[in-house]
């Protein structure tokens, strides 16, 4: 191993570093906009007390957690109860990497710097097998815990998260007919036509829609929660779990709604192209790449805001009707997305 | 570096491969397949095959295996109990086959040259992989299309059993579908009604049926 190796992998591992404690901050920061925000939507404060305006709640939440007792059942699988929610939390994690964060940036010294971990030739199917992995830690944990309402969420996930991948993976179909590539960053290139402005949600509208619910099935929100519906299972598949087990479940849900928010802004809604970013600031400047980069995350804050008023505006599906709803309805309209895009591609209309 | 990965993921598909056989519990056996599908994954995209490599783990590890879970969970199996092994004739077929193995990989090992001539590197991407399919193996990838088709209709066919409840009757998800050794629909006075209930006893109520189980308890 040369020098120029070792220093590209701990180029690497800093990259990760930095991205996972970003996304992990930002993440944490979520639950906490959640917590207002529906306190807002109802008429009251929510958390305000820990910080100025309860800003340092994450912190007291996660010291809460830690020092919290961790409870096993005694009847549980034991070794698969620990395993549950490390599955869970490392799918989520993993589907990071992949995306790019923003364009390439020439630093003074160091050179051209790509913003993305891990450039990938198949970055999008990646991030649906990472995310298929998943649902393993949701059905092992209510498995494991040997209690029937954890059972039964960990049931209704498996067959719901299967049912809505597929109209996920369907709904993305769109996008890589009309880019021709599953890369990523080829995907983000190619909407930076129209001086930034060219994305992909103005082709496929249809697509879009389907995408944005199959993707708040994916990952367990209101209105599919089925999988912990507290009103009939108590807590679904984390009934059982306690202290860090359960922030991990949490933390896990949260990193999944970061995950889909930024597919959606990178396949459908530009990545980090801003209107006009390009004109003004020249590529490869530095302004240009931290525009781009506040760019993407505003549109990613923007899902989450979606997704979390969404949940305080919608009430839970039954589960024959989330069935029903998911095979019989945004399955075909899926199809139909992808027959409207092809044969507009065929007609060379875009 | 790239031997250290090969070792570390090749090592790590022999071990799982080894745990899914030697494991009692049926669902440590499916964790440690999905081990195995896992560093297959890994393996593949060392070998610049990043497509199969997401492919494998899309297919098996994300759909194949989440049904063989689910299906171990729904049947709650229970640890296989230690037993006698009543299948002793199979051992000595177990040897010959293992040497057949053996001398397979053998040959294969013997017969390949040990510097390839480097290939095309994009032989793994998806453009050629779809580009191949859809021209030089057409075929193929239609008449497994077909299969698949076929096992979905199947699969349907055998869900639905029409001769059970009548064509109108509605089944929604949890309720229990009739079984014919319980109730003939023939004896009801009203086929047409849809049965939208959560149990059997209910749904016999409904059509006016007496149940030969409730009978046999009534005897």
């Amino acid at each position: 191993m040369d020098l120029q190796t070792v220093i590209e992998i701990v180029l690497r591992f800093v990259a990760i570093t930095v991205v996972f404690t970003v996304v992990l901050m930002i993440v944490a920061y979520t639950v906490l906009a959640e917590r207002r925000i529906l306190g807002l939507i109802q008429g009251r404060l929510g958390p305000n007390r820990v910080g100025y305006g309860g800003l340092l709640q994450p912190f007291a939440d996660l010291l809460k957690f830690i020092l919290k007792e961790d409870i096993v059942p005694d009847k549980s699988t034991r070794f698969i109860y620990f395993l549950a929610p490390v599955i869970a939390t490392m799918a989520a994690l993993m589907a990071m990497i992949v995306y790019p964060f923003g364009p390439e940036v020439h630093l003074p010294w160091i050179g051209e710097i790509p913003l993305v971990v891990a450039h990938f030739d198949v970055g999008l199917l990646y991030v649906l097998g990472v995310t298929s992995v998943g649902v393993y830690g949701i059905a092992l944990a209510g498995w494991s815990s040997n209690n029937k309402y954890s059972l039964m969420g960990g049931l209704r996930s498996s067959a719901q998260m299967i049912s809505y991948e597929l109209a996920l993976g369907l709904s993305l179909i769109g996008p890589i007919l009309l880019t021709g590539t599953l890369d990523l960053s080829k995907i983000v290139e190619t909407q930076s036509r129209w001086h930034g402005g060219g994305w992909l949600i103005l082709f496929t509208p249809l697509s879009f829609i389907v995408y944005l619910i199959a993707a708040i099935a994916e990952t367990n929100r209101v209105p599919f929660d089925l999988p912990e519906a507290e009103t009939e299972l108590v807590a679904g598949f984390h009934t059982e779990y306690s202290a860090m087990k359960f922030a991990l479940f949490f933390m896990a849900e949260y990193i999944n709604m970061f995950t889909v928010s930024m597919l959606a802004t990178t396949v459908f809604l530009g990545g980090w192209n801003v209107p006009f970013a390009e004109d003004i600031f020249g590529r490869g400047s530095f302004l240009f790449a931290l525009v781009s980069v506040i760019g993407f995350l505003a549109k990613i804050i923007f899902f989450l805001f979606l997704y979390i008023w969404i949940r305080g505006t919608l009430p839970r599906f039954r589960f024959d009707q989330l069935m029903n709803f998911g095979w019989k309805f945004l399955l075909p309209v899926a199809l139909l997305s992808i027959f409207i895009t092809a044969t507009l591609i065929f007609l060379n209309v875009i | 570096m790239l031997v250290l990965l090969f070792i570390l993921f090749g090592g790590l598909a022999i071990g799982c491969a080894i745990n899914v056989v030697a494991q009692r519990n049926p669902l440590y056996c499916a964790i440690s397949l999905i081990g195995v599908f896992m560093s297959l994954a890994c393996l593949y995209l060392m070998l610049a095959a990043p497509f199969i490599a997401a492919v494998q783990i899309i297919v098996y590890a994300g759909a194949i295996m989440v049904l063989v879970v689910f299906v171990i969970m729904l049947l709650n199996v229970e640890q296989e109990e230690k037993r006698r092994i009543r299948t002793g004739f199979l051992v000595p077929v177990a040897v010959v086959l293992a040497g057949l193995l053996i001398g397979e990989v053998a040959f294969v090992l013997w017969s390949v040259d040990p510097n390839p001539t480097l290939q095309s590197s994009d032989i793994g991407l998806t453009s050629s992989i779809g580009a191949a399919l859809f021209t030089s193996y057409l075929l193929p990838f239609e008449i497994t299309s077909i299969l698949l088709l076929m096992a979905i209709v199947g699969a349907m066919t055998l869900a639905r059993r029409t001769d059970v409840l009548s064509p109108e009757a509605r089944v929604i998800p949890g309720a229990q579908v009739l079984a014919l050794s319980d109730i003939d629909p023939r004896a009801s006075h009203d086929v047409q009604t849809p049965i939208i209930t959560d149990s059997s006893a209910e749904a016999a109520a409904l059509l006016g049926l007496a149940g030969k189980r409730d009978q046999s308890k009534r005897d």
